[in-house]
């Protein structure tokens, strides 16, 4: 027997469907579903299924609609569904009825291409049944030091290693802020979206900076207090500059035909325009900071009402879902949790350790190889360009 | 398993032979379940130290392999019942425990102290895919001495348990003749003491001459024979040394 277990109308359709004869009845609905049937997920829906019945095969019935007060019962292993004994079963007694439970597209969603991960629980047993035990390196262990060094794993790995990358699609609106992501630890690229769907990078600037406080202050400089005795905070009036500002007079993008360079005040125009603009600067995609007071991303003012992608890595552990390793580095997660569980281990020798501190190097080495996705024909097609003459 | 009849029998013609004395049946009763339980006992001392000494792969002479079948004779599957979330029982004949598993995922065992840390990091928090359990005494004769808290508390189902079941206590049942004397009663009877009939010893049947020296060294503490104590202890020594060297 292989790997899948779920059968190809269970993977491509997200379906399972069940024939009830004429005059005969069901209420329990077995599945081999790879993923876990919900009753309830947090924040998405009710349920990540539904149950449906149709007597021609067009007209499907979804069976909690018909009777609202009916909870159906999940069985442990999140596989089969029962209608409990206080509510009619599935069946009919005039023509013989389809009963299907159809995954959510949310749900089917996550089930395509789950072949390529292993779950965290897997990797957690196949460590202890593979490398714990008597005559082994590591001949006890407790299983709460494993879920540790395999979730410290996937947080690491997930930083340089995995394919992590997150992207939400924002429009930018007009106080210029979007609130960080909820599972973001750091971002890889914010990007402005054009008519065309072209990707353009808006660059982190240090042109200006976010106050992480902004005291109210008295005639003397002093922070005025509240009746708590705490600091009385303002708004932040860099912020309100930065918004306000006109980004060509950073970018060097002006109307020269009305820039009036005869004026005895003109080099006050461009940022470092005197000695040629600035290259860093000279790009008008526009800016964007961190402003860790209120934990969003500030935007430069020609970004109003943009569309704009927000690439970025979490940990992998957000939520259970998302605690899954591609196999491709499965030997990897393997070797770091054998060398951590070495490294912290008395009376261990040291040249052990330093073998499995070797292997965990070579082993995630060959899983950044592996997950950088070089294909021979890709790099061919990009290379087609090393000949192309650039005139200047 | 080992006829409590064969061993009752061996051991009353071992005493009489030089009519030495006599075991009564409730007195043999006594000594088989202690032995017994001395017996299944040493198994788990045993297993630690086989654990330790050089191996081999033969077919008959693996002691690891053979003590290990020994203890499987009492290897039993079970339920362990959740009464009020996160309580659950034992079963009544629990003697130790094997593995305890929720939806095919092994319970893990950990100490009072130890779940207060773990629960508090949320990278070892116990969840229904990797859950633990911690043990505490019931302090009611009536059930299981042992009873756990497993957590986390949205398990509320019962759950299967694999353990060692305690040794049931053997029985040489019997009824009397027209002269007095003592007929063996296997099954159960009415006229039989006790009237459940015989209980046959549960050790594994290469056990039976172990068995039968060490009653024999308790018989003769009874029947007050110094020879027959020293015998049985010295034949129980020396089978000792053959099997641990």
């Amino acid at each position: 027997m292989g790997l899948i277990t779920q059968t190809n109308e269970e993977y491509y359709a997200g379906q399972k469907a069940y024939t009830i004869i004429q005059g005969s009845s069901q209420k329990v609905f077995s599945t081999s579903f790879d993923l876990e049937l919900e009753l309830s997920v947090d924040g998405v829906s009710n349920s990540n299924f539904n149950l449906e019945y149709s007597t021609d095969g067009i007209n499907w019935s979804n069976y909690i609609f018909v009777n609202p007060t009916v909870q159906l019962e999940i069985s442990v292993d999140k596989k089969t569904i029962t209608i409990p004994s206080s509510a009619p079963a599935i069946g009919s007694t005039t023509a013989t009825t389809i009963a299907r439970i159809t995954l959510k597209d949310y749900a089917k969603w996550e089930n395509y291409g789950g072949y390529q991960y292993i779950s965290f629980e897997d990797i957690v047993n196949n460590f202890l049944v593979a490398y714990v035990g008597e005559d082994k390196l590591i001949p006890k262990v407790k299983r709460t030091d494993v879920m540790f060094h395999a979730k410290r794993g996937v947080q690491e790995f997930n930083y340089d290693t995995l394919k992590s990358i997150k992207s939400q699609e924002l429009t930018i609106p007009p106080s210029l802020s979007l609130v960080i992501p909820q599972d973001y630890v750091n971002y890889v690229e914010l990007s402005y979206i054009d008519s065309s769907g072209v990707k353009h990078i808006i660059y982190p600037t240090t042109l200006t900076s976010n106050p992480y406080t902004v005291p109210l202050q008295d005639d003397e400089g002093l922070p005025v207090e509240d009746a708590f005795a705490e600091n009385l905070e303002g708004t932040s009036l860099i912020n309100k500059a930065w918004r306000q500002a006109n980004q060509n007079n950073i970018d060097g993008q002006q109307d020269w035909n009305n820039v009036g360079v005869w004026d005895w005040n003109w080099w006050k125009l461009m940022y470092g325009e005197r000695y040629g603009l600035d290259p860093q600067y000279s790009q008008s995609n526009g800016w964007f900071t961190i402003d860790e007071r209120e934990g969003k991303f500030s935007f430069s003012s020609n970004l109003t009402d943009r569309l704009i992608i927000l690439e970025y890595i979490s940990d992998g552990l957000s939520s259970d879902l998302d605690t899954k390793v591609p196999k491709m580095a499965e030997e990897a997660m393997y070797m770091h949790i054998a060398y951590a569980m070495l490294a912290g281990r008395q009376n261990v020798p040291e040249y052990i350790v330093n073998r499995f501190k070797k292997d965990r190097r070579a082993a995630l080495r060959n899983a950044k190889i592996r997950l950088s996705n070089i294909k021979l024909d890709e790099f061919v097609q990009i290379m087609r360009g090393k000949s192309k003459w650039i005139k200047s | 398993m080992v006829n409590v009849n064969t061993v009752y029998r061996t051991v009353l013609y071992i005493l009489n032979k030089e009519q030495r004395g006599y075991l009564t049946p409730a007195e043999f009763n006594k000594l088989a379940n202690q032995v017994q339980l001395e017996i299944f006992e040493k198994y788990f001392d045993e297993m630690n130290m086989v654990l330790r000494m050089p191996v081999n792969n033969s077919e008959y002479a693996d002691r690891e392999k053979n003590l290990d079948e020994k203890i499987s004779v009492f290897e039993k599957d079970g339920s362990c019942l959740s009464t009020t979330p996160p309580n659950y029982s034992f079963p009544v004949d629990l003697h130790r425990i094997g593995s305890i598993s929720y939806n095919g995922k092994s319970l893990e065992r950990v100490s009072h102290s130890e779940y207060n840390l773990i629960q508090k990091s949320p990278f070892t928090k116990p969840t229904t895919s990797f859950p633990v359990y911690i043990l505490k005494g019931t302090f009611d004769s009536t059930i299981a001495p042992l009873a756990m808290d497993v957590y986390p508390t949205t398990i509320n189902t019962n759950l299967p348990i694999h353990y060692i079941k305690k040794p049931s206590e053997p029985i040489w049942a019997y009824k009397k003749n027209a002269q007095g004397g003592f007929i063996y009663q296997e099954a159960a009877s009415a006229t039989a003491v006790p009237a459940t009939g015989s209980v046959q010893f549960e050790l594994h049947p290469t056990e039976q001459t172990n068995i039968i020296l060490n009653i024999l060294m308790y018989a003769g503490v009874i029947i007050r024979d110094p020879q027959i104590v020293q015998n049985a202890a010295q034949m129980i020594a020396q089978d000792e040394a053959v099997e641990k060297s």
